[in-house]
């Protein structure tokens, strides 16, 4: 009886083995597959701001939740805030594409830190420097969503001014 | 004991796989979130230089200046031909730029005091918003807040409109303000990026009046 089990659970145990291992080994290649498809483009060049992170966000499926993005901005440069002073400033906007999977309730913006440009002290700006962080308030719909989020700025340094940009803020984000 | 290591085998043989897929289920998508990044700054013009808006573009110093027709916030084609033989300032800017909003002012000041000497200021409003040809109403949305601008800074100097199709003739036009200097013979004397004080400005309109050199 005894050698009857162990033989049944050697079996068992190879036949798992086998089947889990050519499982995984194929949607590996078929994962290296995709990419050879698209090849990486080597020609990434500098933008006023970067995305730092996260790369990855697990949430409660159809529940609101809170995501803290980071940025980057170039040293010497800055970009207007949210809520700039100026109606004619452009302000940032972080945004996330309809049909995503993922909804962007709300987000939160940094104030800002005041900034006056050398040759007009009497003007005060209201910008972000260096890094800052936005908080978004997310609904994901369940499973895993591969985000391509939007951030638009516009940046200057003490004497002139980049045209307006919209960067893509890749999150990839699983909702259980 | 030989069945214990062969199960023991099977065992590390399966969590080897599990560990083995997780890493390549990794690897894959933080190379796909990097391709993402790529792939949207590759679509965009931006400066080379790291850290600064950059402060020295295909220089046209010594260049006849390019020719361009471009429409005012009426509707009417102006060439550039159209002020041949004046000393010029072609002044490209735009709305949402806060140095080019300090600088009117000067240019204002500047094409009264040089009028008397045949000096013209010609200013460009470069949105940045690259606009499609026959874009009718993104161009209609940008002449609205330009003339509001034109208005509010009493510029009384011809102002032309989508100076963004210039951008490649003009050395790129990575950042506004940007300030080409012409002299009656149609040469530029002298270019500059962004503002400095209207003294650097002076300097620069005196060049554009001594024809020849």
């Amino acid at each position: 009886m005894r050698s009857r089990e162990l033989k049944f659970a050697k079996s068992w145990l190879i036949g798992v083995a086998i089947g889990t291992t050519i499982g995984f080994a194929c949607s590996a290649v078929r994962a290296q597959d995709s990419l050879s498809e698209s090849p990486r483009k080597s020609t990434h060049k500098t933008e006023a701001v970067a995305y730092l992170y996260p790369e990855q966000v697990t949430v409660p499926a159809g529940k609101p939740s809170v995501v803290t993005l980071h940025f980057r901005i170039q040293q010497n440069l800055h970009i207007n805030s949210h809520t700039p002073r100026e109606q004619y400033l452009i302000p940032t906007v972080f945004s996330i594409p309809e049909s995503s999977g993922v909804r962007l309730a709300s987000a939160s913006y940094p104030a800002g830190a005041d900034f006056t440009l050398p040759v007009d002290p009497s003007e005060k700006l209201l910008v972000y420097s260096g890094e800052f962080a936005i908080q978004a308030n997310i609904v994901a719909t369940s499973g895993d969503h591969l985000v391509e989020a939007k951030l638009h700025y516009q940046a200057c340094d003490q004497n002139a001014c980049l045209p307006p940009k919209t960067i893509t803020v890749p999150i990839d984000v699983v909702g259980k | 004991m030989k069945r214990n290591t062969i199960v023991i085998s099977i065992t590390l043989l399966i969590l080897a796989t599990f560990a083995w897929a997780g890493w390549a289920n990794w690897e894959y998508r933080k190379q796909a979130a990097e391709r993402a990044l790529a792939s949207a700054s590759h679509a965009e013009l931006i400066p080379a230089a790291p850290g600064d808006v950059p402060q020295s573009q295909t220089s046209l110093v010594g260049k006849p200046a390019p020719d361009f027709v471009l429409e005012d916030l009426s509707g009417r084609t102006v060439p550039l031909s159209s002020f041949k033989g004046k000393p010029l300032l072609i002044n490209f800017w735009a709305t949402w730029c806060g140095p080019c909003k300090i600088e009117t002012p000067w240019l204002v000041e500047l094409q009264n005091e040089y009028a008397s000497k045949g000096f013209q200021i010609v200013g460009i409003s470069t949105e940045g918003d690259d606009l499609q040809p026959g874009d009718k109403e993104g161009l209609a949305r940008d002449k609205v807040s330009i003339a509001r601008f034109v208005k509010e800074y009493h510029m009384q100097y011809p102002v032309l409109v989508n100076g963004d199709s210039l951008a490649s003739a003009y050395g790129g036009l990575d950042a506004m303000p940007t300030s080409v200097y012409v002299n009656p013979d149609g040469k530029v004397v002298a270019m500059q990026l962004g503002i400095t004080s209207k003294e650097d400005m002076v300097a620069n309109v005196e060049k554009t009046l001594a024809p020849g050199k």
